[in-house]
């Protein structure tokens, strides 16, 4: 299989700038390459290189670093080998351009990355919500997002005490705990 | 139907209104909506609504210990559990360059192919549901259940099983469990003739299906269409034999096709993965008594577990296609990032939204149980 890659990588190395390649095995290729040059790599790729299944796109957050990375993992079918492609964009104001003509999927995983991480692409056919419709909060995939303080912040603690339980309580059963108590550990 | 029993009916005189189609529909396929319109009963637009399962389990792992993780991944797809704990599994292990013991990547097999068999089962049984005809649901979900059993002997959970870890399995089989192991799968292949008749030649099902919700190799290519979605449009690609893992290399097996790409060819090519499957158990049975020696490699105290820094993709061929993990360490106790990519995301929202325009309000379910979306697996 590895051979049927070579040729390609080669030609690849001298048409694009800045673009660092590692074999990781004969089946996997990691590719880093500045943000404006990936629709060039991925044109070439699908285009001359016959890797036309696009498998996902992922956003990971370096939050110390101020960068969103987007990697994205490309399959071809032909040279049965798995491409992936990294590239780092900064967080603020986190935009980005949309693969969509070049790859369909990637209106899901667009999708998906703006909801999460708040990262907006720019010709993505539909960037609106999909999960999180009644969300109000920030993105909340993001490295800063404390799910547990946002839930303190946005609602309050109510106590659970319907009639039929207040009875069981003054037998001394029912709910003897609140979520403070239960989560302190025995001393 | 009545449209004048639904609220959100369009203005006259377009005839045209809007359906929600789930997420409490006996017809889908799990908490899952399509909010559809229609002029007459043809589907002129659809579109996808998820998000009613949503737990967040992308952002749960990230608090959660490497090990932890491995009781969470399966709920992700709850009719087949098995692939998600493999895959992430196999993540860890390339992120610390761990040796998974031979005998255990056959154990493992075993696993992932009952797991596809007990998935196969349900999932035609309920598209059967879909056309009428609950029997054969009734004798897919009893079927599955023999399944279920040697699961639960085998690991003690019926459906989370919890079984493949980070370095191998957590245990060896129960004594004389192969023995059963073989007697299921003669008691499923001598169901498989009365399946065909009641269900996959029947005239009812047939017609149903047959140019129901098609689509061509070259749709399904620009889709992103995996498993046996796009087998079922002729092009014969499985992870398991194009990009191998475990043992897969050292298995016969045939990839079977169907040239249509409708509901019925997609649905057909489950069906012959059923007789494959048995087929890679028996060879598993066969094999596995010459395999000796540990079934997992030690790992550090699961508690301050520091994998090492670095990121790595791993994808495994799950029931209802590829299934991939994306797993970024930076060196700590928990992930950095993990990112699912299920399967059915693309299917239950791209492929669906085309697929159901043009057809008519009693083929969408038969569509989406076609083409086997599990809903979790979209919002994760």
């Amino acid at each position: 299989m590895s051979k049927k890659v070579t040729p390609w990588l080669d030609n690849l190395l001298q048409e694009i700038e800045g673009v660092e390649i590692r074999r990781k095995d004969s089946r996997r290729v990691r590719i880093d390459i500045a943000a404006d040059s990936l629709p060039t790599l991925l044109e070439l790729l699908r285009g001359r290189a016959g890797y036309v299944h696009l498998s996902a796109i992922t956003c990971v957050d370096w939050i110390d670093d101020g960068q969103f990375e987007l990697v994205y993992q490309l399959w071809s079918y032909e040279s049965q080998s798995l491409v992936s492609a990294h590239i780092r964009i900064a967080r603020e104001p986190g935009v980005y351009v949309s693969v969509f003509d070049l790859y369909q999927p990637a209106a899901f995983f667009e999708r998906d990355i703006h909801e999460m991480f708040g990262v907006y692409f720019e010709g993505s056919p539909d960037m609106s919500k999909f999960i999180l419709t009644e969300w109000n909060g920030p993105p909340p995939m993001r490295k800063e997002f404390d799910a547990e303080a946002w839930v303190n912040e946005t609602f309050e603690w109510k106590d659970y005490q319907p009639d039929w339980l207040k009875e069981i309580t003054e037998q001394g059963g029912g709910i003897v705990k609140t979520p403070e108590e239960a989560r302190q550990k025995k001393p | 139907m009545r449209p004048e029993n639904y609220q959100a009916i369009s203005h006259p005189p377009s005839n045209e209104y809007e359906l929600n189609f789930g997420p409490n529909h006996p017809g889908i396929e799990g908490n899952y909506a399509l909010k559809v319109k229609l002029h007459g009963d043809v589907v002129v637009a659809a579109r996808a609504d998820g998000g009613y399962l949503h737990r967040g389990f992308e952002k749960l792992m990230e608090g959660r210990l490497w090990i932890q993780n491995i009781a969470l991944v399966p709920r992700i797809c709850v009719p087949d559990p098995v692939p998600m704990e493999v895959c992430y599994s196999m993540a860890v292990e390339a992120l610390t360059d761990m040796e998974v013991p031979e005998r255990a990547q056959w154990l493992r097999v075993l696993q992932l192919e009952l797991s596809r068999i007990a998935a196969h089962l349900f999932t035609f049984g309920g598209h059967a549901a879909t056309t009428g005809m609950y029997t054969t649901m009734y004798w897919g979900v009893a079927d599955r259940d023999q399944v279920l059993d040697l699961f639960e002997e085998w690991t003690g959970g019926r459906v989370y099983h919890i079984y493949n870890i980070p370095g191998g399995v957590r245990r060896d089989m129960p004594a004389g469990f192969l023995d059963r192991v073989s007697r299921t799968m003669d008691y499923i292949e001598s169901r498989l003739p009365d399946y065909d008749n009641l269900f996959f030649t029947n005239q009812v099902f047939v017609d149903r299906a047959r140019d129901t919700g098609p689509m061509n190799q070259q749709q399904a290519l620009e889709w992103g269409v995996t498993g046996p979605n796009l087998r079922a449009t002729g092009l014969a690609f499985d992870v398991r034999r194009d990009d191998p893992y475990l043992v897969y290399d050292q298995i016969d097996f045939d990839i079977p096709t169907e040239a249509p790409g409708d509901a019925w060819a997609r649905t057909l090519v489950r069906r012959q993965e059923l007789k494959q499957s048995i087929h890679i158990v028996r060879q598993v049975v066969e094999k596995l008594p010459s395999v000796g020696g540990p079934v997992r490699t030690q790992i550090p105290n699961p508690l301050a577990w520091n994998v090492p820094a670095g990121e790595t993709y791993t994808r495994v061929e799950s029931s209802k296609g590829e299934l991939g993990y994306y797993v970024v360490s930076d060196g700590g106790d928990k992930p950095h990032r993990v990112h699912v990519r299920g399967p059915s995301s693309m299917h239950a929202v791209q492929v669906l939204e085309q697929l159901a325009v043009g057809a008519r309000l009693e083929d969408v379910a038969q569509i989406m149980f076609s083409l086997d979306a599990c809903p979790p697996e979209v919002d994760r």
